[in-house]
């Protein structure tokens, strides 16, 4: 291979998708040739920079609506619950006692409002992710059983460390992993086989990110879950990191996997 | 795309995922429009092309490619629209981008540093200075899409994405080493 053939090949080499013969043509190059080595480098840097630095322009809430007003009324996504009644009982007597009552029950209200706004987003856009994977062609970006391989593959692709956790002895098989999008950020896309079904285990930087608190134990970690469109999600935060599974499997199995899989987050 | 017909009993199923794309299709909207009404237009405009011509789309192939590709088309569209003369059968400014070897401009261990350092309005800038089709293509990439699926959203051969997809992140490793530089003034 010339330095010419390398360099157009160097992007794809970087992200594993090279056929062995190309992949192994690139590699022998890089030993020998100072200057592509050197241009590998960059290429490192400018993929640490466009993936971590670039901000990442979100839709505007207006253009949401209009997008959504285009849609038949059946197409759109589930909206929000309205806040509990027991909540708007407590609220009608706050008004008659007084105003201070009457904060209180609109801030407990409005927290109600809140943290089933944020469980609809999260478990929407969890939800958006895991049919990424479903539709995409090629979902792996790594493909491996051992998360020995797959942990390692996020470094330097992420600003931050997801743990990959295994459910050793259950159907629950690891197949590899690949980037993607939380929201506004890069998260980690980490792929499972449950007998015919694909889960999907979302890691993501939570920070200055609504999520939902619940009670829900699993394991040390408090997590939370809920469904939507067919599809089920459990979630959970450690620190700065936040996880959510999703898959179509039962609710009760994937609970209990997710009771595998978090306590592994939380001791790393 | 066409081929297959989408069941009356998939259609929602299809809009509901399409709409979850509205953050990527505006991303990439806003980087080639620069400016955030013309974004929200283009893809307003990509979601009322996608919903009329929903039959087409064939179910079980990336649903997000073809909103792509729409959105591109549209873009070209413009494009034409504002200067009908101009032939857009080659790539925008491809000269300006035509180097994928840049032995020249390797850099040394503190100019990578500097590189490092650069913050987001400067990478932004840096991309928006390439050429239109040489940034969409550093985006698609971006994106996660592979350099067939890019293909498939440029109509062009996997070869030629290869090719450009190099010779555009060259370009935009120099742009980058430049700002670098100039920081250091």
């Amino acid at each position: 291979m010339t330095c010419e053939d390398v360099r157009i090949h160097l992007h794809q080499f970087r992200r594993g998708r090279l056929d062995p013969t190309a992949r192994e043509g690139v590699r022998s190059h890089l030993v020998e040739c100072g200057d592509c080595a050197q241009v590998q480098v960059e290429e490192g840097v400018l993929d640490q920079l466009l993936e971590t630095r670039l901000p990442r322009h979100a839709a505007p809430d207006a253009l949401r609506r209009r997008l959504l007003l285009l849609a038949p009324s059946e197409a759109r996504p589930e909206v929000p619950a309205p806040p509990p009644r027991s909540w708007r009982r407590l609220v009608a007597p706050a008004r008659a006692a007084g105003l201070l009552l009457a904060s209180a029950g609109f801030y407990f209200q409005a927290t109600s409002a809140r943290r089933a706004t944020a469980l609809t987003e999260v478990t929407s856009e969890a939800i958006n992710d895991h049919l990424r994977v479903l539709t995409s062609q090629r979902p792996f970006e790594i493909e491996s059983t051992g998360t020995h391989e797959v942990k390692p593959w996020f470094e330097g692709r992420l600003d931050f460390a997801p743990v990959v956790p295994e459910a050793e002895g259950t159907e629950l098989q690891l197949r590899g992993g690949a980037l993607g999008y939380f929201h506004d950020r890069k998260a980690a896309v980490i792929l499972y086989r449950l007998r015919r079904h694909q889960v999907t285990l979302l890691a993501f930087p939570a920070q200055e990110l609504a999520l939902p608190s619940g009670p829900l134990l699993l394991g040390p970690v408090h997590g939370w879950r809920s469904s939507a469109r067919g599809f089920q999600v459990v979630g959970w935060r450690v620190g700065d990191v936040g996880y959510a599974l999703v898959s179509d499997v039962g609710s009760q199995e994937l609970t209990a996997y997710a009771a595998r899989l978090a306590p592994q987050t939380a001791i790393h | 795309m066409g081929g297959g017909s989408i069941a009356e009993t998939q259609r929602s199923g299809v809009i509901r995922e399409a709409l979850g794309y509205a953050d990527a299709l505006y991303n990439l909207a806003h980087r080639l429009c620069g400016r955030a009404p013309d974004a929200e237009d283009l893809v307003q405009e990509t979601y009322s092309h996608a919903l009329a011509a929903l039959d087409r789309f064939t179910p079980g192939t990336n649903l997000k490619a073809w909103l792509f590709r729409i959105l591109r088309n549209l873009v070209l569209d413009q494009a034409r629209r504002r200067a009908p003369e101009r032939s857009y059968d080659t790539v925008e400014g491809e000269e300006s981008v035509n180097a994928v070897s840049d032995g020249a401009c390797l850099r040394n261990d503190l100019e990578l540093e500097r590189m490092r350092r650069l913050v987001g309005a400067e990478i932004e800038a840096a991309l928006a200075s390439l050429p239109e089709e040489a940034r969409l293509t550093v985006l698609l990439d971006l994106e996660g899409f592979s350099e067939a699926e890019v293909a498939g959203i440029l109509e062009c051969a996997p070869g030629t994405v290869k090719s450009r997809l190099a010779r555009a992140r060259a370009a935009l490793r120099r742009l980058l080493a430049d700002y670098a530089r100039e920081g250091r003034r």
